[in-house]
């Protein structure tokens, strides 16, 4: 079976049909995937934004950041568990779309630059003074707020076309 | 105006309106999370609540007024559809909530020689202004789902 082919059979299943076609769980789970955002996004937009130096500066706020990425670790599981039944119910049509396929490269590149950062930069923040990120982890930063945008313009807009 | 007409009757106008509110809104909620998460002590400890929002205020103005400005673009292309939205009308009504209870009751439990207060009230505080700021959340994505 295809990639495509199985996108189609995801769409068909019992359990999508039943999720699109429900009157409260689909707007509940497409809700929960947009408020999930402040908590999931919301805090990584705050450590690239501290990163750059342009807010949560001072001597608490290296702890301060390493406690609001573990929060965010609630947001992103809530993040991929609605957006991943969410996909179900549009698997096919998602498929050929190119917001769609621009929002999961998009979400590749993000893990990738965060994988990036959490090997090359992170054990090292610690000796950092305030105000004198390095410029790789600057870069990190900088793709990263894009990048995300992207994600959030890429999924407002292929809603639109479902 | 044309940003109006281009936001109401262009292909991608309300995709790109709406993803500008949304880079708002996260901005914004994120913000009021981690204050709110501070004080009802559940987060973030060390840091005093002062501190925390004296440095995100500037985020905090900045993600509301990109909302406000946004959502009025959005209204103003065709305010009757949203007139006669009741998710709308409860959204507007709580977004003015929201906003008084932020500058009435978190302004000053934030203030810096702000008297130590009962665990019981800072999480009552806490409690109102998430369920406020999110209600006005739900209420917005209920406008395309509930007359």
């Amino acid at each position: 079976m295809s990639l495509a082919e199985w996108f189609q059979w995801l769409e068909q299943t019992p359990a999508s049909t039943a999720i699109a076609e429900s009157i409260w769980l689909f707007p509940l789970l497409e809700g929960s995937h947009i408020l999930a955002l402040p908590l999931s996004v919301g805090m990584i937009v705050f450590f690239d934004l501290h990163l750059l130096g342009l807010t949560l500066v001072g001597s608490r706020a290296a702890t301060v950041m390493s406690e609001m990425l573990r929060w965010s670790k609630i947001g992103f599981a809530v993040m991929f568990v609605t957006g991943g039944l969410l996909l179900m119910c549009h698997a096919g049509r998602a498929y050929g779309n190119p917001f769609f396929r621009a929002k999961m490269i998009f979400l590749l590149v993000l893990g990738l630059n965060a994988a990036v950062y959490q090997v090359v930069f992170f054990p090292k923040m610690p000796q950092w003074a305030a105000g004198s990120t390095p410029a790789g982890a600057r870069f990190c930063a900088v793709l990263s707020l894009i990048v995300w945008i992207g994600v959030i313009v890429c999924g407002r807009t292929m809603a639109y076309q479902f | 105006m044309p940003l109006i007409v281009f936001i109401r009757d262009s292909q991608y106008g309300m995709p790109i309106a709406q993803s500008v509110h949304l880079v708002g809104l996260t901005i914004l909620l994120a913000t009021v999370l981690v204050l709110n998460l501070r004080l009802a002590d559940v987060a973030l400890k060390d840091s005093s609540l002062h501190w925390l929002a004296q440095q995100l205020r500037p985020w905090m103005l900045g993600g509301l007024a990109v909302v406000l400005l946004s959502g009025a673009l959005i209204f103003i292309g065709t305010p009757e559809k949203y007139l006669a939205s009741n998710p709308f009308r409860v959204k507007m009504a709580t977004l003015f909530l929201a906003m008084l209870f932020q500058y009435g009751a978190l302004r000053r439990f934030a203030a810096p020689d702000s008297a130590p207060r009962s665990r019981a009230i800072s999480l009552i505080v806490a409690a109102v202004s998430l369920t406020l700021w999110f209600t006005v959340g739900w209420a917005g994505r209920a406008i395309a789902f509930i007359p």
